[in-house]
């Protein structure tokens, strides 16, 4: 089937981001123009939903050939992408009201739409490369729409994606000379030395759209940053679909990556990094969004544990967990929104009671946070079992790993919710009022998505998901009773440690500061704190040091040109100057001098 | 032959002395006197060695021209005071005083380098006439000398008249 | 014909001098002008190949023992243009009547003296000539009637007989061995006595003797009194062709047709030049005077002809004479205009000059013209004579004083700035609102200077190609 109709999800974000950018000065209009579209789109993109197709437009040479395809994987994720970019629009109608900046977010994100959707559908690897890199702008732009100081952050994501887009750019380079095509559906490589180097340059580029460590340091920075939106729909979902997609086609299509091959053990242990790490990092947060940010980053670490397992069930799990992710990250954020909004604050410490203020907020909240901590019969709980499996059959130390990370997962969400949610409203929050329907309407949508791809799981994973893998050999989507068990146990662990520490501390915000605070891990947190575990902040330290050490050189060059080289010209100059003292019986001497060893010269040389 | 060297060596002190006298003479006019009384004692020794041409050259143009024109010169300038004299002698003492070390090294150096001095020297075209070799051998050199003269006679026309207005 | 070049001037100056009342005196200087613009031209005629001056046939009478080449012809062309230059800053420089007579009078004798310094082949009258010019020069310096003038001219005296005896001398001790004084003469005697200390010493004292002459460092000393006390027309023959005739010119000759450049000359060249170069450019850095300043850098420019020479090859001569040439044009330039400059402000400290570009716009271009062609910026002239003295030191293997060579034309570069920056641009200075550009005869002759040095700078190529012999 060769369909123009696979044009439309590309040209109706740009088309809106076009008609956006026209009158973005008036910015209910932008408003409503940007919903209409990204309806538009949502509808188109339903439509396309579970089809095959091909489009075959024009060819630059050089390889580069305007080829879209769609099938069963990526028509999901277009009407995934689709419906966050429907919600969040939704969701902005209000957030961005008085917002100067609104009409702008709006184009940039109908951009970012415009762009993923043709990433997703290019099946050449030029026009992946140009639709992946137009992410770049947009996310720096939307990062610098924030406060004052966003740019910096914006510079930081702007250069870590950037340098990470150039390794894939690399990849991809290596992966069209290994293969001899640029079709993408046409690169299916064996893990040879090369192309395992490609492999990997492809993966990073993957995983550092995705957000994973180590290149997910911007990711805190711009939560606190960015307009809150852009954190609900950039590294919450739209990244994370974009990025999760393609390291799923660098493992299941473009390479050969099996089981216990370096690769695959090489993607788990980043998972499995990532997902403690990050975690660990959320643990300490006071403030609601930046540790949002950090379990976006964590949650990461699941997907590509699951992934990387290169076994059909934590691809599967990979996938619906990505899926389940996108859902209630977005969630997550879109309640931190609305609390920043209502309450005018994001600092847990000034924060408190708002269950009786916000009362469907705080429902949705609950619902996504049990989700994302993995609690029956969430979402995040089926797609959390099917990583466990595959990750026990790996090796026990990356499950042990995702485990540990479930544990601290819980630990911090209720830590949040007590913090945000429950406890004594301080005095001021007192005014607090629940947010307006537009804003409630896309968490409640969320949120009862989430209950109902947990309750429906079984269906969700066979019709949906299941079709991805063409093998479809998937035991179970229920987990084995015993790893059920023990999920369960570290989530009663988990609120009964809350509870006890809640009370000795006096408080839920400090309910897990018995673990930050352990004798070694409080070290390891004091470092992170101060990013020496940043690779950014590492690397700019060495870079400022060497561009110190460049700007003594280039001080001493000046003042060796400046200083000494004229200082010396200057005092030589004088010296000259003053034997010239008007005298001729000096000139005589001189030339007397001067002919005398010239006459030496001359009869010593002859 | 006796007398001869004897007159020769009275004529060559003579010559040292008025050279020594021109060189360490406070006022510059008794200088250039004494310069003139050099060329005229060097006028002598050409003429004892038969260059009577020569000789008739030194004394025009070096004892009367020159002289003439470092006169109207150092006339023309400021005269120093007494102070000032003495400042300059022992100045000049002291900017000469390794004049002689040099004088010493440059000939140690020399005897040093056994310099071969032993050359296949030409006879001398003392056989040939003066005029001779003035007028067909040298006239460009006459010319040149003619060129002098006429400037050293601008160059008086244009002092003295200096000095007319001067006074 | 050759012999015209000397006898012509000559000869108009007798005729000047015959009684012929006031008619003399206002044509005097047109009847020089006319003489250098006639001299100009053949010569450059002669440069370009247009004519050949020895084929003309003259009366026996005139025929001296003269010859002309290539080298002889580039000095005829730099006199003459020097000295008509000079001739036509007089007219408004030197203002009395019978004062601008007698000065005509002199650059005339001048004149002859200087193309028979081009001319002769014996070395005898070369001494001759040379001692004519610097008679002439003496007189010149002490032209301006004041006591700096007699300073700087009595300098000159002293150091000037020095190279006299010095010059004697060797011409003695050549005639010793050569029993002649002619330049095949000495040329074949030096050859076949070549390691004689006799022989060496004379050469040695002969260079000395024209060190003393160019103005080389050291033997410099009367050459910052002299081209600074003097009139700014004697400065500008001066410093244009004075004393690069009697020193330069003539270090040429004899080094590289008479003596032949071994590797003790060579050697006093290099460091000569060199130390030249150097200590010339570092003294001019510190100067107030701007006159003072052109003076030391033509003893660093002088220097670089120098260090051309050393290299001891034919493009190192050629290298040499093209710097010659353009030092020439690009020196007399800057002394026109530090004419201009003090006719119109009477002042010569730099410090209290600044801006006039505003007020004397010919002046500011044409000295900005000559001061980048100085400092050897392409494509003025300077830069490509410079450019072949380094190629032709690093072709003879001489890369350390290549090296100097480039560094130091960084430091020319420095001082001919300090002296565009300190005179024409930035703010005018106070007291210079009224100040207007010079006659036409001083901005008329820069110009044409400066008209020069562009055109020789772009026609560079073929230049060379006739330089090449």
């Amino acid at each position: 089937m060769n369909s123009t109709l696979l044009l439309l999800p590309i040209l109706i974000p740009l088309a809106a981001a076009v008609i956006v950018l026209g009158i973005r000065r008036f910015s209910t209009a932008a408003g409503a123009v940007a919903l209409i579209f990204t309806a538009l789109n949502l509808a188109v993109t339903l439509r396309l939903f579970g089809q095959e197709a091909y489009f075959t437009g024009g060819s630059a040479g050089f390889g580069i050939d305007f080829i879209l395809r769609l099938y069963h994987f990526n028509s999901l994720i277009l009407a995934a992408v689709a419906f966050f970019g429907f919600l969040i629009a939704l969701y902005c109608q209000r957030f961005l009201k008085e917002k100067a900046y609104a009409g702008r977010f709006y184009v940039y994100m109908l951009a970012s739409i415009f762009c993923v959707n043709g990433a997703v559908l290019s099946d050449n690897l030029i026009l992946f490369l140009f639709f992946w890199e137009g992410l770049l702008i947009t996310l720096y732009t939307m990062i610098a729409l924030g406060r004052a100081e966003a740019y910096k952050t914006a510079i930081k994501a702007f250069i870590i994606v950037g340098v990470s887009d150039l390794c894939l750019m690399a990849g991809l380079g290596l992966t069209a000379a290994i293969a001899g095509t640029t079709t993408l559906s046409q690169i299916h490589l064996a893990l040879t030395p090369a192309s395992c180097a490609a492999c990997i340059l492809l993966i990073i580029g993957a995983i550092a759209k995705s957000g994973s460590a180590p290149f997910h340091t911007w990711i805190p920075d711009a939560a606190v940053d960015a307009p809150l939106p852009f954190m609900a729909f950039m590294p919450a979902s739209l990244e994370k679909l974009l990025g999760i997609y393609f390291l799923i086609r660098i493992t299941l299509d473009m390479f050969a990556v099996v089981p216990h091959s370096s690769i695959s053990t090489l993607l788990m242990s980043v998972g499995a990094v990532t997902i403690i790490v990050a975690v660990m990092m959320a643990l300490i947060q006071k403030d609601y969004k930046r540790l949002l940010a950090y379990h976006a980053v964590s949650q990461v670490g699941y997907m590509v544990l699951g992934i990387g397992t290169a076994l059909p069930i934590g691809i599967l799990g990979g996938i619906f967990h990505m899926l389940n992710n996108s859902l209630y990250k977005a969630g997550l954020f879109l309640t931190a929104g609305a609390v920043e909004r209502q309450a005018a604050t994001t600092d847990l410490a000034r924060l408190g009671g708002l269950r009786r203020n916000m009362p469907v907020t705080c429902v949705c909240f609950l619902v996504t946070a049990c989700a994302i901590s993995g609690v029956p019969p969430f979402n995040g709980f089926f797609s959390k079992e099917l990583v466990y499996a595959a990750a026990l059959e790996r090796g026990r130390i990356f499950y042990l790993a995702a485990v540990t990370g479930s544990l601290f997962t819980a630990l911090s969400f209720l830590k949040l919710g007590h913090a945000v949610f429950f406890g004594a409203l301080p005095q001021e929050r007192q005014a607090a009022k629940e947010a307006p329907a537009s804003m409630l309407l896309p968490m409640i949508v969320i949120a009862s998505l989430c209950v109902v791809l947990g309750l429906g799981n079984k269906s969700a994973v066979e019709q949906i998901l299941a079709p991805i893998l063409s093998a479809g050999a998937v035991g179970h989507s229920g987990g084995h009773g015993m790893l059920v068990l023990i999920t369960v146990a570290v989530l009663v662990i988990a609120v009964l440690s809350h509870l006890r520490q809640a009370k000795i501390q006096g408080g839920g915000l400090k309910a897990a500061a018995y673990i930050y605070q352990a004798p070694i891990l409080a070290t390891i947190f004091r470092w992170a704190q101060r990013r020496f575990f940043d690779p950014y902040y590492v690397v700019a330290k060495i870079l400022r040091a060497g561009a110190w050490i460049l700007y003594g050189c280039d001080r001493l060059v000046n003042w060796f040109s400046d200083g000494a080289v004229v200082g010396v010209a200057r005092i030589s100059g004088s010296v000259i100057r003053k034997a010239h003292d008007g005298n001729y019986a000096t000139y005589v001497a001189w030339v007397l001098a001067g002919t005398a060893l010239v006459v030496i010269l001359f009869i010593t040389r002859g | 032959m006796q007398a001869n060297l004897v007159i020769n060596v009275i004529i060559l002190m003579a010559l040292i002395g008025a050279g020594l006298w021109a060189i360490m003479t406070r006022s510059l006019i008794r200088s250039a006197i004494a310069l003139a009384l050099t060329s005229s004692v060097l006028t002598m020794v050409m003429f004892r060695f038969n260059s009577w041409l020569a000789a008739v050259f030194e004394l025009s143009v070096c004892a009367g021209l020159i002289s003439v024109v470092f006169i109207s010169t150092i006339s023309l300038t400021e005269p120093l005071s007494p102070q000032e004299v003495l400042k300059h002698m022992r100045d000049r003492l002291a900017r000469f005083a390794f004049l002689p070390i040099l004088i010493l090294v440059v000939g140690f150096a020399l005897s040093l380098l056994k310099v071969s001095y032993n050359l296949p020297l030409p006879p001398a075209a003392l056989e040939q006439d003066a005029r001779n070799v003035l007028w067909y051998g040298r006239e460009l050199d006459l010319l040149g000398q003619v060129i002098i003269l006429i400037s050293g006679v601008f160059g008086v026309i244009i002092l003295f008249r200096q000095m007319r207005r001067r006074s | 014909m050759v012999s015209f070049f000397i006898l012509v001037p000559f000869l108009c100056v007798l005729l000047l001098n015959l009684p012929w009342g006031n008619l003399a005196r206002r044509l005097a200087l047109w009847v020089g002008l006319g003489l250098t613009a006639g001299q100009a031209a053949v010569s450059a005629c002669a440069l370009a190949g247009w004519i050949d001056l020895r084929a003309i046939p003259v009366s026996p009478f005139f025929k001296y023992d003269l010859a002309l080449d290539t080298l002889s012809i580039v000095l005829l062309l730099c006199s003459a243009l020097v000295f008509g230059v000079a001739l036509l800053l007089s007219r408004p420089l030197v203002s009395q009547g019978e004062q601008r007579f007698n000065f005509v009078c002199l650059l005339l004798l001048m004149l002859a003296g200087t193309n028979a310094v081009a001319l002769v082949r014996d070395v005898f009258s070369l001494y001759v000539f040379i001692e004519a010019v610097s008679i002439v020069s003496f007189i010149l310096i002490s032209f301006n009637k004041d006591q700096d003038a007699f300073e700087g001219a009595f300098k000159y005296i002293v150091l000037s007989s020095m190279a006299t005896v010095l010059m004697v001398l060797s011409i003695s001790l050549l005639v010793l061995v050569a029993g002649t004084t002619s330049f095949d003469g000495v040329r074949a005697a030096v050859a076949a006595s070549r390691h004689a200390g006799v022989v060496l010493g004379a050469i040695g004292l002969f260079l000395c003797g024209l060190f003393i002459k160019g103005g080389l460092m050291p033997f410099h000393g009367w050459l910052p009194d002299a081209y600074t006390c003097a009139l700014n027309p004697v400065s500008v023959c001066l410093a244009g062709i004075g004393t690069k005739a009697v020193g330069v010119y003539t270090l040429i000759r004899l080094a590289y047709f008479v003596f032949g450049i071994d590797a003790a000359v060579s050697q006093a060249f290099l460091l000569v030049g060199a130390f030249s170069i150097v200590a010339g450019s570092l003294a001019a850095l510190n100067q107030t005077d701007y006159k003072r300043l052109l003076a030391y850098s033509s003893i660093s420019q002088v220097g670089y002809i120098i260090l051309g020479l050393g290299a001891g090859t034919g493009l190192g001569l050629a290298a040499a004479a093209f710097h010659f040439f353009n030092h020439a044009v690009f020196k007399t330039l800057l002394f026109v205009n530090a004419g201009a400059l003090e006719q119109k402000t009477g002042l010569r400290d730099m410090r209290k000059l600044g801006g006039l570009s505003a007020r004397m716009p010919l002046t500011g271009f044409s000295s900005l013209i000559g001061a980048l062609s100085a400092a050897g910026v392409p494509p003025l002239s300077g830069f490509w004579s410079k450019l072949l003295i380094i190629i032709a030191l690093i072709g003879a293997g001489y890369h350390g004083y290549a090296l100097v060579a480039v560094l130091a034309s960084v430091l020319t570069l420095a001082y001919m700035l300090a002296w565009q920056r300190n005179i024409f641009f930035g703010p005018l200075a106070a007291g210079l609102e009224n100040i207007e550009e010079a006659g036409w005869e001083i901005s008329g002759s820069a110009l044409l200077l400066a008209v020069i040095l562009i055109g020789v700078g772009i026609a560079f190529p073929l230049y060379l190609c006739k330089l090449i012999w």
